[in-house]
């Protein structure tokens, strides 16, 4: 069942965590560098996601069986890794988009490792598994690249919120369709990117305004958008495969975000930046909701009769119907009311059954 | 000469044993019979009530030896993703990665290691694999009387376990409303080849 206050819990331990460290580590350097904000970036939201998912009390098999363990423990590293190289290291930037481009394309074959997916059958071919691995790789790296282009061109926070907002949906999403599990890993990792990158950006402007005039405007560093971007796609993929969402509300979330693209059109770029920041967020929302609303209607028909918010009409003697309503808070309460109702039926129609008899048997 | 009949002699005892392996042989080997056999389960809910559900498509095979029952075998496979609670919207959520996770691990078997006549069956041990774990169990299988029907012999079995959801890597977070404790119920029916 979803535990609301262990998540926010886990949401706090991972903003507070990320931002802190991050926090911390630019306030004690003394000059502070794009290569070196990337790598104190990096380092933060290994630490966030960390935190977040032991205080969620993460379950994880090692080696990682499933689909949402391995981008946990694999694709998520492997991620932080790679920006850590691209960002951190004199390498050139074809070099560091080839790597990432290269890992974009592994993703998908990754978390569906020893899944049904890769068995061929009569119904399902190697050439349909290897052309879906492709077209995912594909979507997630347009969607990188465009946030990526977007986040160089004119950076700003309002691109890692809507983000964060992206995984929070899919997140929800998710868990609405019935994995809660993977619907709950969205938690730590949506707060991860929002405090590493709210931390960055509100240091490098307020607490240290030296590094106004060595880092670019409104710097971003991209481990934040590779981070998550990786893990929306993740997300949405272990939804999609593994779980029950659909396709449609999956390709929704992912492209949600390059709705931020949209900012870079002429006559909206020359706005001031909170206009353009508060436009980039309404804007990468409204599909969001779109997408929210979709999947509390599916869950209402499908999931809700479940957890007990359903009509129960036993078809016994004496009573006609019973609503049982949030069978999960009250059920004993409920059940013993109700029981009493039917004992109530039971005794009045024995009543009237022996008065019925007693006529019966009294003389005429 | 005599080198001649010696190597006669061994060509025979060797096709003798290759051919007729299968005939020297007391088991008799049995399909799982889909129509006639069913494997269900029911766990608790909120610890008042079971919820019952059973699995549609299930195949195996045993080959039974009446004489030396420890040369039997029992092999039994289950479709995870043909599991029936009667529920479609409650069998989608027993699918996903919360649950038996099918995608994942779309078979839940049963492979014999030994097995023991007992008085009214045999208990077979063997390895349970189910949600990707492995877990060695002992299952007691009662029954075994034959019947010819349309000139096709037929043997049956029934079993019942008990199984811990928590031992088998299912995610102790879902298991709250339904009980760590599922019974599995297998009545099967097998068929000679």
């Amino acid at each position: 069942m979803p535990e609301p206050l262990l998540y926010a819990q886990a949401m706090g331990v991972a903003a507070i965590t990320s931002s802190v460290f991050v926090f911390v580590m630019i306030a004690v350097r003394r000059s502070v560098i794009t290569s070196w904000l990337n790598a104190v970036c990096v380092v933060g939201l290994g630490l966030g996601l960390v935190t977040g998912y032991a205080w969620l009390g993460y379950h994880r098999s090692f080696p990682p069986t499933s689909g949402l363990d391995r981008l946990l423990m694999i694709v998520v590293p492997v991620t932080l890794f790679v920006e850590l190289i691209a960002t951190s290291t004199p390498i050139s930037n074809a070099v560091s988009w080839l790597l990432r481009i290269v890992v974009a394309i592994a993703i998908p074959r990754i978390l569906l490792h020893k899944s049904v997916y890769l068995n061929v059958t009569d119904d399902w071919t190697a050439w349909q598994a290897n052309a879906m691995i492709a077209v995912s790789g594909i979507l997630l790296v347009i969607v990188w690249g465009a946030l990526s282009c977007v986040t160089q061109r004119s950076g700003g926070i309002s691109i890692a919120f809507a983000l964060c907002l992206a995984i929070q949906c899919a997140g929800t999403t998710v868990m609405l369709a019935g994995y809660i599990k993977g619907g709950a890993a969205a938690i730590p990792l949506a707060a991860t990117v929002f405090g590493v990158s709210a931390a960055s950006r509100v240091s490098t402007r307020y607490l240290r305004k030296d590094c106004e005039d060595r880092l670019p405007n409104s710097f971003l560093a991209p481990a934040i958008i590779a981070l998550g971007v990786v893990g929306l796609f993740g997300l949405l993929f272990v939804g999609r495969f593994f779980g029950e969402i659909s396709t449609m509300s999956a390709l929704t979330i992912l492209f949600a975000p390059v709705l931020c693209c949209v900012s870079e059109a002429p006559q909206i770029r020359n706005q001031k930046p909170w206009v353009v920041a508060l436009l980039r967020v309404v804007l990468v929302a409204i599909p969001l909701t779109i997408v929210l609303v979709a999947a509390k209607r599916e869950f209402d028909r499908e999931m809700l009769p479940l957890l007990g918010d359903g009509i129960v009409s036993p078809q016994s003697q004496g009573c006609r119907s019973l609503r049982v309503r949030n069978w999960e808070e009250s059920s004993q309460r409920e059940l013993m009311s109700s029981v009493c109702v039917l004992d109530d039926a039971t005794d009045t129609s024995r009543q009237r059954t022996r008065q019925v008899s007693r006529k019966a048997q009294e003389p005429r | 000469m005599k080198r001649v009949y010696r190597i006669i002699a061994s060509a025979v005892l060797i096709g003798t044993l290759l051919c007729g392996g299968g005939v020297l042989s007391a088991a008799d080997v049995y399909d799982y019979d889909g129509v006639h056999s069913s494997v269900s389960f029911k766990a608790r809910h909120l610890d008042i009530s079971w919820i019952h559900g059973r699995f549609n498509e299930v195949s195996g095979k045993f080959s039974l030896d009446r004489e030396e029952p420890s040369k039997s075998t029992f092999s039994l496979t289950i479709q995870a993703d043909s599991v029936d609670t009667a529920n479609e919207a409650r069998d989608k959520h027993l699918r996903q990665p919360d649950y038996f996770d099918t995608k994942q691990y779309p078979t839940i078997e049963f492979q014999s290691t030994s097995t023991k006549a007992i008085d009214g069956g045999y208990e077979v041990t063997g390895d349970f694999t189910m949600h990707g774990t492995t877990k060695q169990i002992t299952l007691v299988l009662m029954g075994g009387k034959e019947h010819v029907f349309k000139d096709v012999k037929r043997v049956a079995f029934s079993t019942e376990l008990s199984l811990k959801r928590s031992d088998f890597g299912f995610d102790p977070k879902a298991i709250g409303p339904i009980g760590d404790k599922a019974l599995i119920l297998i009545d099967c029916e097998g068929v000679r080849k």
